[in-house]
């Protein structure tokens, strides 16, 4: 396919604006998102005692509820659940406060915080990937973000295009490094690129939703949106309280008529994850229990009852469900990685990796290709953008390692750390990544692109030690006792470590025998070089 | 490079809508049934119209083509669901 040259350029340059624009974000978002698919197993990982032990049932779910609802009369309006057991360790109660703030109860605390339970630090990864941190606004952002970077994936298909066939299985090492990462980027890019696309429409969708659906209302739906949203997205009709008392069914009995009604709809299998009541205590009480059934690309499923006798209201399951679920349940699912088994989830890791990857790359490549040959000393931009790249996203790398150890020690008796466990990873977090930004500001890049890469490999390869030191859980006696989860996060965190080293080793080895005019080049290096050749006779 | 920009952003958006709104309004059945495909692909859609604007020989022409698209794409959809030709 040929295109008008007038075309590659405009979309050239669309590219790399867009891309320099968005890729400082969408590299945080990508490497945090990564850590992301496997948030469930950071929270037994970062739970001090044993989490087998201290897994709840049926009854204690019940004893929640029922304190939930005693206790707190908004509750009784409308309050969502977590079943405990598998994904979830403890039962977590949450409801809307008559200020329509989220509160959320277990049975530990059943007054209820603002705060999500769970643990902080897999909340912290979980909001480094959706927000990067920020509060409210950081939401929308990366909202944009989303966007722009679905620009960025077009006009990178638009500029590769007319090579495509010829450039795909193209990946030449050798002398021309320049050319190698060029290559590098456009292979990851294109392989991955469905992936990519569904995650800029998806991640467009989960944090712009709300501004759209405000946007498009006036605009194509005649102001009828919000009111057809309720029936959209949830599996109970719209029923209103009758003002009539009537006593609930147990948990028991609906968790098990959920799973009857799931059998037969001709479903193997269907494992309740979490509910929604509404009008508890009332005649007219429903009942939304959502769960899993494997094996469907959208696995949640609802079913709806009266919450009081578990007679039947409705279904929203895979195989039978209108077309609102059945996209909104694969949306959800295929940007969580929420379908099949541990090995898609391990997928999405590795291509979430290789996401942030091609973001590193985009960053390298522009510094190179503006490189001046013919000087030592390069531009004020290509510095300033070494600079940024190494500073925010071997940085964030960092800074993610130190939250992680910070989350075991804070919680180690021995050392008696008191205070707010949430305050205190999230400052060594946030912490550790403005260090990093200014040890890469003061420092020369290729210097620093080192010493912040052997940082993130020693902090990270203390990951799995700390966890050891401080639970007794160490990768091994994990491995032993069949705790799949523990084991995979430790034996990851090393393998990242030594991913990290070796990036290191490759940076050094740039700056020693690479080009020599550019930002990635050390003239002390080279001249250590020349000089051990001269003594050993080389050459 | 700043017109066509702008172009993608404001009247990109709302060509999006009326494109989008013409789908899911024409398609059979009910229109709550299309609801949150129509959302989800609105943003798709809204993202090959942000590369399409960089077509354009200018600024200017980006900004005419796309508004002259949105209002007769919204125009449309409005006659159609005023008639009641579509529900």
């Amino acid at each position: 396919m040929k295109l008008k040259s007038n075309t590659l350029r405009t979309f050239t340059s669309v590219h790399t604006w867009v891309g320099l624009v968005a890729g400082f974000a969408l590299f945080v978002a990508f490497y945090a998102g990564a850590i992301t698919v496997f948030h469930h197993d950071l929270q037994a990982w970062q739970t001090p005692h044993a989490p087998m032990s201290t897994e709840q049932g049926l009854n204690d779910a019940q004893r929640l509820l029922d304190e939930t609802l005693a206790r707190h009369p908004k509750a009784r309006e409308h309050v969502g659940m977590v079943f405990p057991g598998g994904e979830y360790p403890q039962a977590a109660s949450y409801w809307q406060d008559a200020s329509g703030t989220w509160r959320y109860a277990t049975l530990d605390n059943l007054d209820g915080s603002d705060k999500m339970p769970g643990g902080a630090l897999s909340e912290l990864v979980n909001a480094l990937h959706y927000s990067l941190g920020i509060p409210v606004a950081g939401q929308y952002l990366m909202g944009i973000v989303s966007l722009l970077y679905g620009l960025a994936l077009i006009s990178g298909v638009v500029i590769h295009l007319p090579k495509l066939a010829d450039d795909l299985f193209a990946l030449r090492p050798g002398r021309n490094l320049k050319r190698f990462w060029q290559d590098a980027h456009n292979v990851i890019g294109v392989l991955s690129l469905p992936m990519h696309v569904m995650f800029a429409v998806t991640g467009a969708l989960l944090c712009l939703v709300m501004v759209v659906m405000m946007a498009l209302n006036p605009l194509i739906y005649r102001g009828g949106l919000m009111a057809a949203l309720g029936p959209a997205m949830d599996t109970a009709p719209v029923a209103t309280a009758a003002g009539r008392e009537q006593p609930m069914g147990s948990l028991a009995m609906l968790h098990s008529r959920s799973i009857e009604v799931a059998r037969a709809q001709g479903l193997v299998s269907f494992e309740p994850a979490y509910f929604k009541l509404a009008h508890a205590g009332d005649a007219n009480a429903t009942i939304e229990i959502s769960g899993e059934s494997p094996g469907s690309l959208g696995p949640i499923g609802a079913v709806a009852m009266n919450a009081n006798t578990g007679a039947l209201l409705a279904t929203q399951l895979p195989g039978s469900r209108d077309a609102n679920h059945a996209t909104l349940a694969s949306a959800y699912a295929l940007h969580f990685g929420e379908y099949g088994n541990t090995w898609v989830r391990v997928l999405y890791f590795v291509l979430g990796i290789g996401g942030a990857f091609l973001f590193y790359s985009g960053n390298l490549l522009w510094v190179e290709s503006r490189r001046k040959r013919r000087q030592l000393e390069q531009g004020a931009a290509q510095l300033g953008m070494a600079r940024a790249t190494v500073g925010v996203c071997i940085g964030v790398c960092v800074a993610i390692s130190v939250a992680f150890i910070a989350t075991q020690l804070a919680q180690w008796p021995a050392l008696r750390i008191a205070g707010d466990i949430e305050l205190t990873i999230k400052t060594a977090c946030f912490v550790t990544w403005a260090l990093c930004a200014l040890w890469a500001a003061l420092r020369p890049p290729v210097r620093a692109a080192q010493e912040l890469l052997w940082a993130a490999a020693v902090t990270t390869a203390f990951v799995p030690i700390a966890h050891g030191l401080v639970t007794g859980a160490w990768l091994w006696m994990a491995a032993m006792k069949g705790e799949w989860s523990l084991f995979a996060i430790d034996a990851g965190a090393l393998a990242m470590a030594f991913g990290f080293g070796w990036l290191a080793r490759a940076t050094a080895r740039r700056a020693r025998d690479g080009e020599a005019n550019s930002v990635w080049a050390d003239p002390r290096a080279r001249a250590a070089q020349a000089t051990s050749k001269l003594v050993t006779g080389q050459e | 490079m700043w017109g066509r920009a702008t172009a993608a952003a404001i009247p990109g958006f709302l060509l999006s809508a009326g494109v989008t709104g013409l789908v899911c309004w024409l398609l059979p059945g009910p229109w709550q049934s299309t609801l949150v495909a129509g959302i989800v692909s609105f943003l798709a859609v809204w993202m090959a119209a942000m590369a399409l604007a960089f077509q354009f020989r200018s600024g200017k022409r980006a900004w005419a083509w796309f508004s002259g698209g949105a209002v007769v794409s919204l125009a449309t959809l409005w006659l159609l669901q005023t008639l009641q030709w579509v529900r």
